[in-house]
């Protein structure tokens, strides 16, 4: 059912604001959401001014230099920092991305930092995304061959590794499954982009050979086509892969074989 | 995991051409299958009698009437290019970012060019 409001427990509170000590003169205004499991309280919203003098090109740097200079009990994921791990998707200036490839230049005003959209938050900007990753098990995704040799390779042609190019490079980050409206009204259900692009990962490649199995398990009105090509997921992918176009295609091989 | 709060989605979420002919695809239809129920009515009214023919005449020459055709006349040119644009998709075409950013714009300008040319053209104007 969809549900436009927060439930109650949700709704988000003025929180607290941190004026700058620096002195500095290039400041900017950082609301960030928090939330605190030991206090039963609702969320809220706390601002920060931060120097940006000294601050570094990123979101993940801001939020780094809040940890260490301004506020410690700000919790949020992060790891490589290079755009590899996937650990620091967010909600940055009300479009998901990684905090870690995300110029804060390119933020205009306030920069408003969320969790992931429509998760169970766990603490501050960390939401719980076990639900995604038991869809992503759901999927089975790992090379099924009947191939009883362990010394032969299995081959395949350039021209058929090539089909892979744009799926085997997502780092599941969930960027783009907690952007679509279809996944927040139906994530129980509907598998979401990140999950269908893995799940047209394995039907696409050449080795795999379970293909047929593989697309009659996706083949379900609400697991595939909750997908409305509403294109947040595109539009949100920080590796510039395109889910709704794999969607698109599963759909085509569905209809045509 | 029971008490802890939903992150905020719709709220924050920032729109984009895409996702706004997305929504706007689902409100014109909605709006499209009350229109053809209430121009049904209408045709009913018409076999009626003579004096319901002239009320809704009356209507239609209202400004409230004239809105009301105008409306639904975007409507449905909404509803038709939105429409053509899936149909390309569905071919897995149009998945480039910039192309569903032009096709997305041509669908808003273009229903309302539609628009313009449909009553145009329905007043012998063109």
């Amino acid at each position: 059912m969809v549900q436009l409001n927060l439930p109650q427990n949700s709704k988000v509170n003025k929180g607290k604001y941190f004026k700058d000590k620096t002195g500095s003169k290039n400041i900017r205004k950082v609301n960030v959401y928090r939330w605190d499991p030991t206090t039963g309280e609702n969320p809220r919203i706390d601002t920060y001014e931060v120097d940006m003098d000294n601050c570094p090109s990123k979101v993940l740097d801001i939020l780094n230099k809040i940890k260490n200079e301004i506020d410690p009990t700000l919790a949020y994921r992060r790891s490589c920092a290079h755009g590899v791990c996937g650990s620091c998707a967010m909600n940055m200036g009300g479009k998901n991305g990684l905090a870690c490839t995300k110029p804060h230049a390119e933020i205009k005003g306030d920069i408003d930092i969320y969790p992931l959209p429509h998760l169970k938050v766990k603490k501050d900007l960390i939401g719980d995304l076990s639900g995604l990753y038991k869809q992503y098990q759901s999927i089975e995704p790992w090379l099924k061959n009947n191939s009883k040799s362990e010394t032969t390779e299995i081959h395949q042609s350039p021209e058929d590794r090539a089909k892979l190019d744009g799926a085997y490079e997502c780092i599941m980050c969930a960027c783009c499954s907690t952007s679509c409206p279809s996944y927040w009204w139906n994530g129980d259900k509907y598998l979401g982009p990140a999950v269908l692009l893995q799940a047209y990962r394995w039907i696409m490649d050449s080795r795999d050979e379970d293909r047929k199995e593989r697309l009659q398990k996706v083949a379900d009105e609400l697991k595939l086509y909750r997908c409305h090509t509403i294109l947040n997921c595109t539009n949100a992918c920080p590796k510039g892969l395109n889910p709704a176009k794999a969607i698109a295609e599963i759909k085509k091989m569905l209809a045509t074989t | 995991m029971e008490n802890n709060p939903l992150s905020p989605h719709i709220q924050i979420y920032r729109w984009h051409v895409s996702s706004l002919v997305s929504i706007s695809h689902r409100i014109t239809g909605i709006i499209n299958i009350l229109a053809i129920t209430l121009i049904c009515i209408f045709f009913i009214f018409f076999s009626f009698s003579e004096g319901s023919h002239e009320f809704i005449k009356l209507f239609l020459q209202s400004i409230i009437g004239k809105f009301f055709i105008l409306g639904i006349t975007w409507s449905f040119s909404f509803q038709i290019l939105s429409e053509i644009r899936h149909l390309i998709m569905d071919f897995g075409y149009g998945f480039d970012l910039k192309t569903t950013k032009i096709t997305g714009l041509i669908v808003i300008f273009g229903s309302f060019i539609l628009t313009v040319s449909i009553y145009l053209i329905g007043r012998n104007l063109f």
